[in-house]
């Protein structure tokens, strides 16, 4: 089966409405039973299946989600929201910058932008609505900022990419520290101009002893990310070994500290945490059957050679690919493109001399722009579903948070400096 | 015993499993950690750990079909419009219960050539009970699937009610 007509097939399934996992694991099986083994090749699907959800750093995701799910229901996101409004609230567009900072405050604690949107998004887009803020930038910021945090660790598209890529997940994350930073930063600023066109309210004023009160009030919730983050960066835990003290961190927080966290919320918690695992371990399951199809035809080298005989400039080449991505990312999730198109294109990042993991942050960034595009959009349509807003709509509002995403993408790949820095100094 | 009973027995059966996989998951992890502090190691956490992982995610997986969570793209189909779009939302269907008979059947046959095959570090547990997740699994997305459907049909009119009052919405704004 053609490269061509496995896009063909896929697209016509994802169009029609079959998820997109199931999608990934029927292209894969017609390509396996019309090849040369025919039927007698259909085992091996049982068994990729199988193998392809059972990689060991991979346990780091369901633990992240699970931790995330438990913060998430004893009102850390609240916490975090009070915070970020005594910090940042008296700005022009107030609420947009508290959705923005308290974004990036939660992505420390949760690795995924569909949790961050769900958690925040369904207090903050609300508030904003209620304020006069439109849906569809209500929905657009909370998305956008979403997407941001995939970039600030834990991240689970860096850990899919660790794996698939074998570089170091800890590395990954610290790459992704200083652009995160510098793209909230952007976008506060961006929501701060549109703010000011649209008229858009301040919230109070800022006052020190409410910033104190706050704090001390969020003080348990900030200490997460330090346990979790400062045992993975000192080499003291594994990042599978974090996600699992990040567990526990939680329910001691959330039931001895705040006393928030009963038996209901934490099966509530459990239940949410165990089916957006297996949504994302399906994605990584029915990826890894045609990747491995793929590879087995050679596909990787192919597409190496193809490039390499157009250009052998690294910085061409990483435009090529920044192109691939963007397009892959507007139809694919994040794990499933990883999966698909990581091993695909390792051969060409090696040969190109370029750092995995400075590649790994242009990875992740690109298909969290995909996140944002539909039609495949997870995180927009989140977003777009608390909002009760059209996805189209949001859409024309989110091209100014796209375009920071866009700017943070070009600055990583052709400014190495800027997610490697940490990197060099700490670990190399 | 009513549809909508049987449902409910299904659902709060996969969620029983889910909930004990995921308790499983984080204990043996944390229970890892402490005990490699330690200095004792356990030999057969990782495949174990990998395996839960594995058995979290295909009963997992049953439990978002029951609830119809998996990523799509569901927009397309709702913006046509009637008996086309029952057709289409049909045909979708109909591809995913494919596969899944496939992949039981694919399942079934890696477990008929298993044999004696064990776990490296835990010797006494067959690999076939491991690898049962497939077709159990894959039976387990179907049964879900079919469950789901009728909702699924009625949900993507409900959707698409919604998606056009938020459009008015916003052009009222």
């Amino acid at each position: 089966m053609s490269l061509l007509a496995i896009g063909a097939v896929l697209l016509v399934l994802v169009l029609i409405g079959v998820p997109i996992a199931i999608s990934l694991g029927i292209v894969a099986v017609v390509a396996m039973i019309t090849g040369p083994s025919g039927v007698a090749s259909l085992p091996n699907a049982g068994l990729v299946m199988f193998s392809g959800a059972t990689s060991f750093p991979l346990i780091a995701i369901p633990l992240f989600i699970l931790a995330g799910a438990i913060m998430n229901a004893t009102g850390i996101s609240r916490r975090l929201i009070a915070l970020a409004s005594a910090l940042v609230g008296f700005i022009r567009g107030g609420l947009s910058m508290v959705t923005i900072s308290a974004s990036l405050f939660f992505a420390e604690i949760s690795g995924s932008a569909v949790a961050d949107v769900a958690a925040l998004g369904s207090i903050l887009i609300p508030a904003m609505k209620k304020k006069g803020y439109s849906r569809s930038f209500a929905a657009a910021v909370t998305s956008s900022s979403a997407t941001l945090a995939v970039i600030i660790p834990p991240s689970i598209p860096m850990i899919i990419y660790g794996v698939m890529s074998g570089s170091s997940i800890v590395e990954l994350f610290v790459a992704g520290i200083v652009p995160g930073v510098l793209g909230g930063l952007l976008m506060m600023l961006v929501a701060y101009l549109l703010a000011r066109r649209h008229d858009f309210p301040r919230e109070q004023a800022f006052q020190l002893d409410r910033v104190w009160s706050t704090l001390k009030d969020a003080g348990w919730a900030l200490l997460l990310p330090l346990i979790i983050l400062g045992g993975i960066f000192t080499g003291w835990v594994t990042a599978t070994e974090g996600a699992g003290l990040a567990v526990v961190a939680s329910v001691l927080i959330g039931g001895i500290v705040y006393r928030e966290l009963d038996w209901s919320q934490l099966k509530k918690a459990m239940l949410e945490g165990g089916s957006q695992t297996a949504v994302v371990m399906l994605l990584v399951a029915a990826s890894a059957l045609l990747g491995d199809y793929l590879t087995e035809v050679r596909v990787p080298q192919q597409v190496a050679e193809g490039i390499m005989g157009l250009t052998q400039e690294r910085w061409t080449i990483l435009l090529l690919l920044n192109a691939f991505f963007l397009v892959i990312g507007l139809f694919l999730h994040s794990a499933a493109a990883i999966i698909l198109v990581v091993p695909i294109v390792m051969p060409l990042v090696q040969a190109a001399g370029i750092d995995p993991v400075h590649f790994g942050l242009i990875v992740t960034l690109n298909l969290g722009i995909g996140q944002q595009t539909p039609p495949v959009a997870s995180v927009l349509v989140t977003a777009c579903s608390v909002a009760k807003a059209d996805i189209w709509e949001v859409s024309k509002v989110n091209l100014y948070f796209i375009s920071v995403l866009v700017t943070m993408l070009l600055l990583v790949t052709y400014v190495p400096i800027v997610p490697m820095a940490l990197v060099e100094m700490f670990y190399r | 015993m009513t549809v909508t009973r049987a449902r409910e027995i299904f659902r709060k059966s996969l969620e029983g499993i889910v909930l004990s996989l995921m308790a499983s998951l984080a204990i043996v992890v944390v229970v890892a950690v402490i005990f490699r502090k330690a200095g004792a190691s356990l030999v057969w956490y990782d495949e174990v750990a990998s395996i839960l992982l594995a058995w979290l995610t295909y009963y997992g997986a049953a439990l978002a079909a029951l609830h119809r969570a998996h990523i799509g793209m569901p927009t397309l189909v709702q913006r046509l419009s009637g008996r086309m779009r029952v057709t289409v939302v049909l045909v979708a269907e109909a591809c995913v219960l494919i596969f899944f008979v496939a992949l039981t059947w694919a399942g079934l046959r890696v477990l008929s050539v298993l044999g004696g095959t064990t776990l490296v570090s835990l010797p006494w547990v067959p690999m076939a009970v491991a690898q049962s997740v497939i077709p159990i699994g894959a039976v387990l997305f179907i049964v879900a699937q079919l469950m789901s459907l009728p909702d699924a049909l009625l949900d993507t009119t409900e959707v698409k009610d919604d998606s056009i009052k938020s459009t008015q919405e916003v052009a009222e704004r």
